[in-house]
């Protein structure tokens, strides 16, 4: 008989780690099943083995990991890290692979938690070797304590990019230049959402800090960037880029892009979870109720997989479904439920102030029509814009028919790297939303496992039943 | 492309084969941090477009980092450095 458990969290970043405590010490039966080997997901990456340098370059919010560390080990909950999740069934039963193994455990409840991911863009030579994300570049950091040797130049658009900016400065990378694809003068519409930001002077403060330090430190900043280009023959050697409506060159060893975060969605998509389009933000995620249960009854999305608010509302958002799925559990009534989420409900309030001012600000101005037909769009199938393009002009419509007509999509990342911008390259041309492009279907397994571990799956009687293959002809 | 800063870290190192040869990485960082650390910053050959990748995200997304490990295509940004691992990249080993 396989494993059962009251709640299964994925992902052990702020939302699961949350989840997972929170669950256990109200002696839920949980099990917390994580990618990495370390708990801390991608912002707490390793905090707990950090060295002293690594905490005081990293900031107070790397050190907010520590303490959710610490509630995760005091609570008890059992966790197995370096878990490979291949497939999740809105009826509650995950299959992982851990340790050369595969196995099936069942949860009443699974709480998702697999966080963001850094909006993938395609830009010419964006495949080059020393092409490589930012949030890539500040996990090696927190990972093994590397620092980017040689000139570097950072790339996009988001606070996120600035804040790696600021990071790498303080460490004394030779950053040849910042160029950032925002306009300089923030739209209108912008300065709508500054009253609400406002309420939060800290938190602004912090972000004018971070711009002071950059501007101070005299490293080149451009603003309105466009037509960044990755140049080299077998690896990265110079980034050319439209600033001021010239061209210019810009010698590097490390690109380092980042054009925003958006929730890492195929697992829900595996499991069947209704998607909804963020119209502004241009992402897909998960549709929710206010205690994160998807329309699977049994599955919750908790954290930046749920929609993008930051490692602090990922917290809240993984107690508050970790709540419901206690009082589904019958553990605890419905008014001590309530009592328990109105400081978290709350929390997320105030964390929420100045979020529409920062995102309207960094708002991606994506257009699918910009992109140039030489540039890779599918990295694993290595299928251009162009490629996409001419499918369209061939009557394709719909993302799923551009896969089966190109291979975009196909390779073994599944569409994570393409997906977003496929659906953005065939809406323009169909001068459609993305959304009316669909998604990728997504099938298990979410990502390779060996059939020799599959075969060698112990599997319940349930997963035995033989398929009926005289069926029809019994009636 | 990469260095070490953090004279803190106290890293211990373990040895590996690495397309054939032996090699040393520091134990308990993820095999694509581990390969970063010793200035091997090619992942593989990319089977459809026969160019040179490297590890794009680091957290599991792009599978440009996938490599044979102990005998299965693993991303190697999701596999933790131990002592006598078997990494192949492919017909990057092959080619020297």
């Amino acid at each position: 008989m396989s494993r059962c458990y009251d709640v299964i969290v994925v992902g052990a970043g702020p939302a699961g780690l949350t989840a997972g405590a929170c669950l256990a010490e109200m002696g839920v039966k949980a099990l917390v099943l994580d990618e990495q080997h370390q708990p801390g997901g991608q912002i707490y990456r390793r905090v707990e083995t950090a060295s002293p340098a690594t905490l005081k370059v990293m900031g107070p919010d790397y050190d907010r990991g520590l303490e959710l560390a610490e509630r995760f080990h005091k609570s008890g909950v059992e966790y197995e890290g370096g878990a490979i999740v291949w497939n999740v069934t809105a009826d509650g039963s995950i299959a992982y692979s851990r340790q050369g193994k595969s196995q099936e455990i069942q949860g009443r409840y699974i709480i998702i938690a697999t966080g963001a991911m850094e909006r993938p863009f395609p830009l010419p030579g964006w495949t080059l070797p020393g092409v490589m994300g930012a949030g890539a570049a500040n996990n090696l950091a927190k990972e093994a304590g590397l620092v980017p040797a040689g000139e570097v130049v950072l790339a996009g658009s988001g606070p996120l990019l600035l804040l790696e900016a600021s990071i790498l400065l303080k460490k004394g990378v030779n950053i040849t230049a910042i160029l950032e694809t925002t306009e300089k003068i923030p739209s209108a519409q912008t300065f709508k959402y500054l009253p609400a930001a406002i309420r939060r002077t800290d938190f602004l403060l912090k972000g004018l800090n971070m711009l002071r330090e950059i501007k101070s430190s005299g490293v080149v900043y451009h603003k309105g960037v466009g037509e960044i280009k990755a140049q080299g023959d077998s690896r990265l050697e110079s980034v050319e880029a439209m600033v001021d409506g010239k061209t210019q060159t810009f010698p590097a060893d490390l690109l380092l892009l980042h054009f925003g975060v958006i929730p890492n969605t195929h697992i829900f998509r595996l499991a069947g979870c209704a998607m909804r389009w963020h119209q502004e933000q241009r992402y897909w995620y998960p549709q929710t109720d206010d205690w994160g249960r998807t329309n699977c009854e049994r599955i919750f999305a908790a954290g930046d997989g749920s929609g993008v608010s930051g490692a602090l509302a990922a917290e809240y958002k993984g107690e508050l479904c970790a709540l419901e799925a206690a009082r589904c559990l019958g553990i605890i009534p419905d008014y001590e439920r309530d009592s328990l989420a109105k400081p978290l409900q709350e929390a997320i309030n105030h964390d929420r102030w100045p979020r529409p001012f920062i995102d309207a600000m960094y708002a991606p101005k994506l257009d699918g029509s910009h992109f140039a037909d030489d540039t890779v769009l599918c990295r694993c199938e290595n299928i251009m814009v162009g490629d996409v393009r001419r499918a369209v002009s061939e009557g394709v419509r719909e993302v799923n028919e551009m896969k089966i007509v190109t291979r975009c999509g196909m390779g073994p990342c599944q569409g994570r790297m393409c997906g977003p911008a496929v659906a953005e390259v065939i809406a323009a041309e169909l001068r459609q939303s993305p959304e009316r492009v669909g998604l990728l279907n997504i099938r298990p397994p979410l990502k390779p496992v060996p059939l020799e571990e599959v075969a060698e799956m112990e599997l319940d009687e349930a997963s035995q039943v033989q398929a009926d293959l005289f069926k029809n002809m019994k009636k | 492309m990469f260095k070490q800063q953090d004279e803190q870290i106290q890293q211990k190192m373990v040895s590996v084969t690495l397309d054939g040869e032996p090699r040393e990485l520091p134990a308990g960082v993820s095999v694509a941090a581990g390969l970063f650390s010793i200035g091997e910053i090619i992942s593989r050959i990319s089977p459809s477009s026969g160019k040179p990748c490297s590890p794009h995200c680091l957290m599991g997304v792009c599978f440009e980092c996938l490599m044979e490990i102990d005998g299965i295509q693993q991303q190697a940004c999701v596999v933790e450095v131990q002592e006598g691992l078997v990494i192949n990249r492919g017909s990057l080993g092959k080619k020297e």
